[in-house]
């Protein structure tokens, strides 16, 4: 079931329309859709939620909140901006960190930060990926493993934390501008290897 | 920082934009510009899928199977209501009850009369339902009186018996019996005498040590019978059957004239 999604979230071109005819329907009120867009993206979403919010409840919630919003929007859906895929990551993404938030912003135990120690990346652990096996997923995971940690760090804190650049610079008590530049860097071979050239 | 942006300070920002990865001032000046710069939307058309990748970088883990049920019971749309008519004018609505008032009126008008109509057709049914049971009974009766002298006639252990009539009181008269002792005696009788006021004729078995009653008769007004009597089947074995006059509602013993006799033996 996730192979399919990991294949349209890829970009593969059959997925991506078979995602905007979903979410047509969904358009039309037919709420059967829902059920066939949550079949094939749920477990890549619910694998993004968990490794924002690493508890499998708030994953759960935020699920709930990202497809009920979906099936809200689905009207306002506009096929040219982007992929179906693309919308769903942001939407579940965007719930994911705004939990996180909530939970930062309450006082803070020890718990709650063993919690933050957790969520933060360990620059000496590799990235785990775990793609499918097309052609696409193996060269985002190689360019991924390929990164240098100074570029793979600031990426985390920004995609998985929600952290802002000047956060992230004063997180790794480096100066924002190398951080800006280490992250364009690791960006635009991230972009270069899907786009299946060399990273 | 990014306190002025210019066209290349947004386009630097474009690929964070693209991952999600910018907030505040910065993401609002990025919007605004992609609207306008269709080099910096080439630029976040490329960067786009960078953002779903990462999503697929993370550890991949089966959501609970409950959660689909879940997601679908919680955004099933509701059942369609009837709408109430917020833009009718309330005179309108007024007269549309006046109308829908009348109409119920009429209707309730209706269906009282053919709850009467029903009511009616209801008793002559029970009335017939009544008599038809009634029909029945006596059907079932006499079936069961045409039954019994057939189950005695058709006893394994029948005995036909024939009675003479005695002179000098019934010389014309005669009958004829068949008796089991399991099931039964039918007893045929013709030309017996007219009954005098308060008098009856009574069958007897005559058997040792003293004859036992086997039941009244009662003739028509030309003098025959046709009578079904049951019978004690604890009888000593008789050895005549007869019929004598007797004060009516019958006697232990006989006591009047005999007026037929016949041998059972």
């Amino acid at each position: 079931m996730w192979l399919l999604a990991a294949l349209a979230a890829i970009g593969d071109a059959a997925g991506a329309e078979i995602d905007r005819m979903i979410v047509r329907r969904m358009a039309g009120g037919d709420h059967l859709a829902l059920g066939d867009l949550y079949d094939r993206h749920a477990h890549l979403l619910f694998s993004l939620a968990l490794r924002i919010l690493r508890e499998r409840s708030d994953a759960e919630d935020v699920l709930q909140e990202a497809f009920s919003q979906v099936w809200r929007q689905a009207k306002r859906f506009e096929e040219g901006r982007g992929t179906v895929v693309g919308w769903l990551v942001t939407v579940t993404r965007s719930r994911a960190l705004d939990r996180l938030r909530q939970r930062r912003a309450q006082p803070g135990g020890i718990e709650n930060f063993d919690r933050m120690a957790e969520a933060l990346p360990d620059p000496a652990r590799a990235l785990d990926v775990h793609l499918a096996t097309s052609e696409a997923a193996e060269r985002v995971r190689s360019a991924l493993a390929a990164l240098p940690d100074d570029q793979r760090v600031p990426l985390e804190l920004a995609y998985y934390e929600g952290l802002s650049q000047s956060e992230i610079a004063a997180k790794l008590q480096t100066p924002l501008g190398t951080i800006k530049t280490r992250m364009r860097q690791a960006l635009r071979r991230l972009r270069d290897a899907l786009e299946g050239g060399l990273s | 920082m990014t306190d002025v942006f210019d066209h290349d300070a947004l386009r630097e920002l474009v690929p964070l934009y693209g991952i999600g990865a910018l907030s505040g001032p910065e993401r609002k000046a990025v919007e605004a510009h992609l609207d306008t710069c269709a080099e910096c939307a080439a630029e976040l058309r490329a960067y786009a899928p960078v953002g779903v990748a990462l999503a697929q970088v993370a550890p991949q883990v089966d959501p609970p199977a409950t959660l689909r049920t879940a997601i679908l019971a919680a955004t099933r749309p509701a059942q369609p209501r009837a709408r109430t008519p917020t833009s009718v004018m309330p005179w309108l609505a007024a007269a549309a009850m006046l109308v829908i008032t009348a109409g119920l009126g009429f209707y309730v008008g209706t269906l009282q009369r053919r709850i009467q109509t029903l009511e009616g057709e209801l008793r002559a049914a029970l009335v017939r339902v009544e008599d038809s049971e009634r029909r029945v009974t006596v059907a079932l009766r006499a079936a069961a009186d045409a039954e019994a002298p057939l189950a005695v006639l058709t006893a394994p252990d029948v005995r036909r018996i024939d009675l003479a009539g005695q002179a000098p009181v019934a010389p014309a008269a005669s009958a004829r019996a068949f008796w089991s002792r399991s099931r039964g005696l039918v007893i045929t009788a013709a030309n017996l005498p007219p009954l005098p006021s308060g008098r009856i004729y009574q069958l007897w078995f005559v058997a040792a040590p003293a004859p036992v009653s086997a039941g009244l008769l009662t003739p028509d007004a030309n003098g025959s019978l046709t009578t079904t009597l049951s019978t004690p089947s604890n009888v000593p074995n008789p050895t005549a059957l007869a019929v004598t006059i007797e004060p009516e509602g019958g006697v232990r013993a006989p006591t009047g004239a005999m007026y037929l006799v016949g041998a059972a033996m």
